[in-house]
């Protein structure tokens, strides 16, 4: 089949992870190309690299309860915060108002994916009973009581405006904090973070193409497209939405129990409805229902700072008086696409990637 | 019973603020279908308009006042004019996550321009203090709460006068009956959209005036007292303006009592409900209503077809 790319002989041809090699090869080379990055890239921008890779495990599971299954969820970093919590209670070390267990990462990790993913399956059910525009308020109304439980709950959370110390990085009595040594170079505490959330990251995308693949990524698809008409042909609605709801918070759960490590704390007002918002900003923007846009979408969020950064050395604007701060600049570019992407490229980041793989495809001919 | 007539009182006024920007939002569901999470941004921004003309331009407080109102209606006019309109047919979702991005660039702008001390709104009557208060019976009524209130009965009479009897109002109600029935029937719907939008502007930010006048003070916060209508519209029903109306005051009502009878309250249940919880209690009221009744208590029930 050299010649013909798109010639499949078999549906298990269609649906493989990789339908060419070019495919494979460009996937090898890319991670070959991020695992290498971490003895080359500067601190700041492997700090920003790990927090898109988590970032986009927790994209990938709002796009697999909204992009894939249509169900609309505006509370999604409320599980990143269950997730939070889960890892700094079991792996955090206890004070004087928090308590925590120090346990090891490999018990804490999957555990506060699975305990958020029990807390999504907790919400699924009324899924079932609201539809659209209505989940998404319920979704929302959620947030705040969430917030609320978050900082009113002092012995978990340290409580508004004190927080807490995240789950210490001890990977079978490895402590992260003391660095690896490879050869001739040392590997710090930022860089091992970076390979694990690198590796988590490599994972989590590729148990969502296999899901697309099987027969519940299906389900979900068909349920996205009218769930009365799924339900017609014999998919049960409470079982796939409890399940997509179950699989997203567990995502969400992942990336929160690493993401706060980085820095070291976490505050129970960081979980609002603007962190919420943003996931399903980064979604939007990304390209939702589809396996790639998360990424694109997360790198895009994560990047944008150092982004931002460089263009201003570049001007040489650093250091002079802004009218607008970093953040706002940032709060405001990230405005700025959700409103231009809905209008002119509903499939987002993905769409543009595309439109572009496609006109090269035929290039010097439009089609 | 002081103490309950106090909380009444509070509680009708916040309902009344809040029903300015939930009709608000009523409006442009009716009509366009679209849920405007920019709504509360736009009560923020009136109220920072109206504080920067009165306190740092210096422009007396009534005229500031109207003036602030009136641009808070051209730039919501403008919104829909820029962003919205690209948007008709799409799905409501979208369009409800695109007006969240309307927020976020209207709010960091506003936040910027705030900055981290409060601002004050100006003040017409400076021998009051900050628009005074009135005792009556013990009941201590403040005349800002006093005028808030007024003002929404004056704005519901008024509109309810404006659907009955005026053209536009009449085209209105047929664009939100039906879009292309009303187009067919030549009515200009594009301008429809941007009346609705115009009005939706003067309204929130009125409310925004009487959230962050006198004591209360604008702040980066005060964007959350704003947001609370989105749970009183909910509550009453998406598409129906007596629903928006009745569910601000349900919330308005709920927060006034928990605030003042929180420990009572933990008393019955047996547990510590948590600081805060006034603010948080129209959210789980609207959580339980949306699981009884996903249409709210006033809304037209959705039939779908597959």
């Amino acid at each position: 089949m050299r010649g013909r790319p798109s010639l499949y002989t078999d549906y298990r041809k269609e649906s493989a992870i990789f339908s060419n090699l070019t495919q494979k090869f460009w996937f090898l080379a890319l991670i070959t190309f991020a695992f290498s990055l971490v003895f080359v890239a500067s601190d700041y921008w492997i700090l920003l690299l790990t927090t898109a890779f988590l970032i986009s495990v927790a994209a990938w599971g709002l796009n697999i309860v909204s992009g894939f299954a249509g169900q609309i969820s505006l509370a999604h970093g409320v599980f990143v915060g269950v997730g939070t919590y889960t890892a700094s209670v079991l792996g955090g070390v206890a004070s004087s108002y928090v308590i925590g267990y120090e346990l090891d990462m490999i018990i804490w990790l999957p555990m506060s994916g699975v305990v958020a993913g029990l807390i999504g399956l907790l919400i699924a059910p009324i899924s079932v009973r609201l539809k659209g525009l209505n989940l998404g308020l319920v979704t929302l109304a959620l947030v705040f009581i969430a917030s609320h439980l978050f900082s009113n709950m002092k012995f978990i959370t340290g409580g508004a405006g004190f927080g807490r110390k995240a789950a210490k990085l001890v990977l079978f009595g490895f402590d992260f904090e003391n660095g690896l040594q490879i050869g001739g170079t040392l590997l710090e505490k930022n860089q091992l973070v970076y390979l694990l959330a690198l590796a988590i990251c490599i994972f989590a995308g590729i148990g969502v193409k296999n899901l697309t693949r099987s027969k519940t990524g299906r389900a979900y698809s068909a349920i996205r497209d009218g769930d009365i008409a799924a339900e017609a042909i014999g998919i049960n609605l409470f079982k796939f939405k409890s399940s997509a709801f179950a699989l997203s918070s567990f995502y969400a759960g992942i990336t929160g129990s690493l993401m706060f490590s980085v820095s070291g704390g976490v505050e129970p007002g960081v979980f609002n409805l603007l962190y919420s918002v943003t996931f399903i900003a980064i979604v939007i923007i990304g390209g939702g229902g589809t396996v790639l846009g998360p990424l694109f979408g997360a790198l895009f969020f994560s990047l944008l700072p150092g982004a931002i950064q460089a263009l201003l050395h570049t001007f040489g604007l650093v250091g002079q008086e802004l009218s607008l701060s970093l953040g706002q600049i940032e709060r405001l570019i990230f405005g700025l696409f959700i409103i231009l992407f809905l209008i002119f490229e509903p499939r987002g980041l993905w769409g543009v990637w595309f439109r572009l793989r496609n006109y090269f495809k035929a290039w010097p001919f439009s089609y | 019973m002081i103490i309950f007539l106090q909380a009444t009182a509070e509680g009708l006024a916040l309902g009344a603020v809040y029903s300015l920007v939930a009709i608000g939002f009523v409006l442009i569901y009716k009509a366009m279908d679209v849920l405007s999470f920019a709504q509360p941004a736009l009560a923020v921004v009136g109220a920072g308009l109206i504080s920067s003309l009165a306190v740092d331009r210096g422009i007396p407080f009534w005229l500031a006042l109207v003036i602030g109102i009136f641009l808070t209606g051209v730039l919501s006019l403008v919104i829909e004019r820029t962003f919205l309109r690209p948007m008709v047919g799409e799905p409501v979702f979208s369009v409800a996550i695109l007006t969240i991005g309307i927020d976020i660039l209207l709010r960091t702008f506003l936040d910027n321009w705030i900055g981290l001390n409060p601002r004050y709104l100006g003040d017409p009557f400076p021998s009051f203090g900050n628009f005074g208060s009135i005792s009556i019976g013990g009941v201590v009524l403040k005349y800002l709460e006093i005028s808030a209130f007024i003002t929404a009965v004056v704005v519901i009479v008024l509109l309810s006068v404006f659907f009955k009897k005026s053209k536009y109002g009449v085209a209105m109600r047929a664009t939100s009956f039906d879009q292309e029935a009303a187009l067919a029937q030549g009515i200009d719907v594009g301008k429809i959209f941007a009346l609705v939008w115009f009005i939706a502007g003067l309204l929130a930010s009125f409310a925004g005036f009487f959230i962050t006048g006198g004591f209360n003070t604008l702040t980066q916060l005060s964007f959350i007292s704003a947001l609370r209508a989105l749970p009183a519209v909910v509550i009453g029903g998406l598409d129906s303006i007596p629903g928006a109306v009745v569910g601000s005051l349900i919330i308005g009502l709920t927060q006034g009592y928990v605030a003042y009878f929180q420990t009572n309250l933990e008393g019955l249940v047996g547990f510590s409900l948590g600081s805060g919880f006034s603010l948080v209690a129209p959210y789980l009221i609207m959580f339980v209503i949306l699981l009884i009744k996903p249409d709210g208590l006033f809304g037209t029930e959705e039939v779908e077809r597959v």
